[in-house]
């Protein structure tokens, strides 16, 4: 168990214009889960890496136990890692592979042996222990290197998008066994992955990065609900959040937004802000499909473009008048409006998150 | 299908007598003295003339011939593989200043035929006294299959996951120890193809040995051979069963790398 701390941390490839990682600001705590998310190219794997010891830190400090470990190479960091295409040796067998790395650290035979036998229990590898890995199946094989993590018994476990090279199924269960696994071992864990169901599901705190930064961190469903500005907000959730230009619209009997050429009355989502809104100022208005419901009679008016029962529920594309995009709503499963066809919504106004329509920062 | 299986047995039939045939012929007339064979080119041995391989190997000097050779091409071979492994090695994984630049001027020598490096081979060779000695031969014959063994590791290095050495360096083993412990046994199938490569190019190199080497007894086999073919006349018998006591290595050595090869390929699965 182990904190982990990046200061200012950054990457920056020779010959390269831009730094591939920037300014990265975060504190792993004892024994937490922490997720890195992005899209590809984002700099997750990079930052992993860097904490591994495997790419060179060109600006900013790591620290691992308060210790600066900038210069220590990989082998003597005391961390482990699961790589996505497993790296498994593929000339030894599974113990062989289970017990490369504590043969490196002169443990004792009698030890490696314990050490080898309860992890292959605890991951259930017993019965392929001396096969090699061609002779394994996907998920076997990334058991395989899990237990070449838990050997070691590190101070902090890596995993590199650990599950992307399952099948669905298998990704869904393997997910639960990760989680009891860290719950189990209690281990300090950073997780780089793009799967975002991943990231909400396993992660104690997740940080989403984009184009090399720290977009933001927080735990879950507090990323999900309170977006920090709308590369999050447009990145996590499946459909993502609608984000749609609008403008104040202050009169005597409310404070207005505009939702195309319709009203929404939001005078009490504005009277929560730090800075009052002027009149005719244009900002990002941005509501997650659930937050949007389909009530008859409603004075806001959508045409319903698409249908999509999925039957636990129906995702609706709906087009507003005088709005250039369409807005994605999860309803019931029930809800099935013809396509079309007028229907009326309503939209659950404390959920609204605001932007600023300039910077992309959630306005607080 | 059956006449296709037909087919196919009758094509691999012919192509094993094509290919079979002048070995045969060779393995018959190295147990058949000159004279029967001008008697007589294809006919079978009427007795089998062992003694011939006897001759050859202590009165005509082929067990030193042999030795010479096992002796360069064994010490060639094992300096081409490790250097040549670890050179690229070097070059397929590690990002440095004109990296490509060294990797394309040692591949272009590829191009150059023997003959054109002889005589400045040559010249270095008489200048630092290495002219005409085992070592020498050996320099040069490193020298010459260096560029191929490099190429072909090099591809292969290439394709190995470069998180399979990451995992290794997490795993606590030092850079060297990547080297030895992880790339080299996944490579033993193209490790094994360039040990094959060499030898039996080397096993079999005239035209450096024949220029570098005077010494009858620093000659290799190829130039042993030579020897029986005179001016006047030409010993048949003898060529050939100095050609057999050449070959039979060779064969032994494919034999055995070849399995390993084999075994190399269908293990697979890097993942």
């Amino acid at each position: 168990m182990a904190n982990v701390k990046l200061q200012n941390l950054g990457k920056r490839y020779a010959g390269g214009t831009q730094a591939a990682v920037c300014d990265v600001n975060l504190e792993i705590e004892h024994g937490e889960l922490f997720v890195l998310l992005g899209p590809s190219g984002c700099g997750k794997s990079t930052t992993l890496r860097m904490i591994a010891g495997l790419e060179e830190i060109t600006d900013g400090q790591l620290l691992i136990d308060g210790k600066q470990v900038n210069g220590l190479p990989a082998k003597d960091r005391d961390i482990a890692m699961v790589f996505q295409s497993y790296a498994l040796y593929p000339h030894m067998s599974v113990r062989e592979n289970l017990a490369f790395g504590l043969r490196r650290r002169k443990f004792k035979l009698e030890e490696i042996n314990r050490r080898v036998v309860q992890a292959s229990q605890i991951l259930g590898l017993a019965p392929y222990i001396d096969r090699k890995p061609h002779a394994l199946s996907g998920g076997q094989r990334q058991r395989v290197a899990l237990g070449r993590a838990i050997v070691r018994d590190p101070k902090v476990f890596l995993f590199d998008e650990p599950l992307s090279n399952l099948d669905a199924a298998l990704r869904v269960s393997t997910r639960a066994e990760l989680t009891s696994l860290h719950a189990r071992l209690g281990a300090t864990m950073i997780y780089v992955t793009h799967d975002q169901v991943e990231a909400m599901t396993m992660g104690s705190r997740i940080c989403i990065m984009n184009a090399g930064r720290v977009e933001q961190v927080g735990r879950p469903l507090d990323v999900y609900r309170d977006p920090a500005n709308t590369f999050v907000a447009s990145f996590l959730g499946s459909p993502p959040m609608n984000l749609m230009q609008t403008s104040v619209s202050l009169n005597a009997d409310g404070q207005y937004l505009s939702l195309g050429s319709q009203f929404v009355n939001a005078s009490g989502l504005m009277t929560r802000l730090a800075t009052p809104l002027t009149n005719g100022q244009s900002v990002t208005f941005g509501i997650r499909p659930e937050d949007i419901s389909l009530r008859p009679g409603s004075p806001i008016e959508a045409e319903v473009l698409n249908t999509e029962a999925l039957g636990a529920e129906t995702l609706l594309l709906l087009s507003l008048d005088g709005l250039p995009a369409p807005i994605r709503a999860r309803v019931g499963r029930d809800e099935r409006p013809a396509k079309g066809s007028k229907v009326g919504i309503a939209v659950d106004i404390d959920r609204v998150k605001l932007f600023d329509t300039t910077t992309g920062q959630a306005l607080p | 299908m059956r006449w296709r299986l037909t087919l196919v047995m009758v094509i691999l039939g012919f192509y094993t007598m094509f290919a079979a045939g002048p070995f045969a012929w060779v393995a018959l007339m190295s147990v058949r003295t000159t004279t029967e064979i001008t008697a007589n080119h294809y006919a079978w041995p009427k007795t089998w003339h062992w003694e011939k391989f006897t001759e050859a190997w202590f009165g005509s000097g082929y067990n030193v011939y042999f030795q010479n050779s096992t002796l360069v091409v064994c010490s060639a071979v094992l300096v081409l593989t490790v250097v040549g492994s670890m050179a690229a090695y070097a070059l397929a994984r590690y990002r440095f200043p004109s990296n490509r630049t060294i990797y394309f001027i040692l591949f272009s020598t590829i191009v150059f035929p023997p003959q054109i490096t002889v005589i400045a081979l040559f010249q270095i060779l008489v200048q630092y006294g290495l002219y005409n000695s085992l070592p020498g031969l050996t320099l040069v014959y490193v020298a010459f299959q260096l560029p191929l063994t490099v190429y072909i590791l090099e591809t292969f290095f290439r394709r190995i996951p470069g998180e399979l050495f990451d995992a290794a360096r997490i795993d606590g083993y030092g850079e060297f120890e990547v080297f030895w412990r992880i790339a080299l046994p996944i490579s033993l199938p193209a490790i094994s193809t360039t040990v094959i490569l060499n030898t039996i190019l080397l096993w079999n190199e005239f035209l450096y040995a024949v220029v570098l080497i005077t010494d009858e007894s620093k000659r290799t086999l190829p130039l042993g051979i030579q020897r029986f073919m005179g001016d006047q006349l030409e010993d048949i018998g003898m060529i050939a069963t100095g050609l057999m006591i050449a070959i039979i290595p060779v064969v032994l050595i494919y034999a055995f790398f070849s399995e390993k090869l084999i075994k190399g390929m269908t293990a697979g699965a890097m993942k």
